[in-house]
């Protein structure tokens, strides 16, 4: 089996890319296809906590390359999904531990035997990033509705388009406030789209949830109830290839809301 | 009719989302979003820029007497579109014999730096700003007092910068320096073209 190989990355840092990785990689595995996390945020790992397995990193990434141990033996399988598995950074090292030539070959040897190798590339623009982006065919770029963050995932997406190997470059945009959009003082989806000019690949709205599924360390998909949940597991079944309707944020709720609504879609016609 | 739209008016006001008091926090965003992408996305560095803004200085300086103090070159945001806006403050035209005029003398200067180029090709860099300055001598009378700051290869020799500060009409505003050799040079073959 050749899996696919998809780096999330940003340029800006706590967008999240991380609660990304983790909730797309838990929600692929739980569609029943075998995946790995990568962590490549040398010194500043997260993604074990995000997934729960902090206290089961035996061996990490640095590890592998330096040959203390399998590439198979520091795969940490996740509690409840023996379908993900996380292959963690090390903490006590920096990003000039691994190089991208080294990546690259653990990418290829991971994707023989799963079906989606998934990066979570660290934050900026150097060695990080090119390390992360070695392996891949596919990326994640992911944004928020904020200048600062468009702006550095404009950056990456030039990079990424220098990059051969890379023939896919996907959107999503994390922590919408469909609330803000509508009172006109956040950019919409399409505004961001309109500006970045790449296909959206998800759209998730900021729901609080995260902190407590964070908190948790259990990967919000798992809660069927939180709508950010929703949104990443409409994220998977788009990397699926399946054709998911993108969540309508905007729906006004209480009956003025909509009256609101309709007396102002009104207001055009006269 | 009106009665109507009045009443309307009133109702719509008082329905109405607070849309158009807190429009500017988004658009604003987004256009300055827009600007800065539009330059990060190109390589014009702001000695490009400044390079470009002497170098148009020089062209239209051969037709219109202009304000070069006042010249301004931006990128801005027009509507959709972003704009590089150039605003060029006129004193005055000139008249046909002066274009003419200028014309001539910006060709001749081309082919004497173009000859001198030849000749001090070999030579080190220093003697061949020497030459040129030789050449600008020549070429005062026609130029205008300069400002120093809108130079840019002027900031790169710093012991020159004093010079035309003192004195202006000694050493003038000649476009044919060092850095801007390279444009004269592509001039030059695409005149002889």
């Amino acid at each position: 089996m050749t899996g696919r190989v998809i780096v999330i990355t940003s340029g800006k840092g706590g967008v999240g890319k991380t609660t990304t990785s983790a909730n797309i990689g838990t929600a692929l595995a739980k569609s029943g296809y075998k995946v790995v996390l990568i962590d490549t945020d040398l010194g500043l790992r997260n993604l074990d906590l995000l997934l729960g397995l902090e206290n089961r990193i035996v061996y990490t990434i640095v590890d592998v390359i330096e040959e203390r141990c399998k590439l198979k033996q520091a795969l940490v399988k996740d509690k409840k999904n023996p379908n993900l598995q996380l292959l963690a950074a090390a903490q006590t090292r920096d990003k000039t531990a691994v190089n991208a030539e080294q990546l690259k070959e653990i990418c290829e040897t991971l994707k023989e035997e799963n079906d989606f190798v998934l990066v979570d590339c660290p934050a900026g623009i150097e060695q990080g990033f090119q390390n992360a982006v070695a392996g891949a065919s596919e990326a994640i770029v992911v944004t928020t509705p904020e200048m600062s963050a468009i702006r550095d995932a404009d950056r990456i997406i030039g990079l990424l388009a220098t990059k051969e190997e890379i023939t896919s470059v996907k959107l999503l945009l994390n922590r919408v406030r469909p609330s803000l959009i509508k009172s006109n003082e956040m950019m919409s989806v399409d505004d961001v789209v309109g500006i970045l000019e790449i296909p959206l690949v998800g759209i998730i709205p900021e729901d609080t949830g995260i902190i407590t599924s964070t908190n948790k360390g259990e990967p919000i998909v798992n809660d069927e109830n939180a709508l950010a949940g929703k949104a990443y597991r409409n994220v998977a079944q788009r990397i699926l290839g399946e054709e998911i309707p993108f969540l309508d944020l905007d729906e006004p709720k209480g009956f003025m809301a909509k009256l609101k609504n309709a007396i102002s879609k009104l207001k055009v016609k006269v | 009719m009106s009665l109507f739209s009045d009443l309307y008016n009133t109702l719509a006001k008082f329905f109405r989302t607070s849309d158009e008091q807190i429009d500017a926090s988004k658009s604003v965003a987004t256009n300055r979003l827009k600007l800065v992408l539009m330059q990060d996305r190109t390589n014009l560095t702001p000695k490009i820029l400044e390079q470009m803004r002497s170098e148009l200085i020089d062209l239209l300086s051969r037709y219109v007497e202009l304000d070069k103090d006042l010249l301004d070159l931006n990128f801005e945001q027009e509507g959709n579109q972003v704009a590089l806006m150039l605003s060029i403050p006129v004193i005055r035209a000139k008249d046909e014999d002066e274009i003419e005029a200028a014309i001539k003398e910006h060709e001749k200067a081309m082919i004497a730096i173009s000859q001198q180029n030849d000749e001090n090709e070999s030579d080190e860099n220093s003697e061949i700003e020497e030459s040129n300055d030789s050449s600008e001598i020549i070429n005062a009378e026609e130029d205008d007092s300069t400002d120093p700051s809108m130079d840019i290869s002027s900031k790169s020799m710093k012991n020159k910068d004093k010079k035309e500060v003192s004195a202006p009409e000694e050493i003038g505003n000649n476009p044919f320096k060092s850095d801007n050799m390279d444009l004269s040079e592509i001039l030059e073959t695409s005149l002889e073209n």
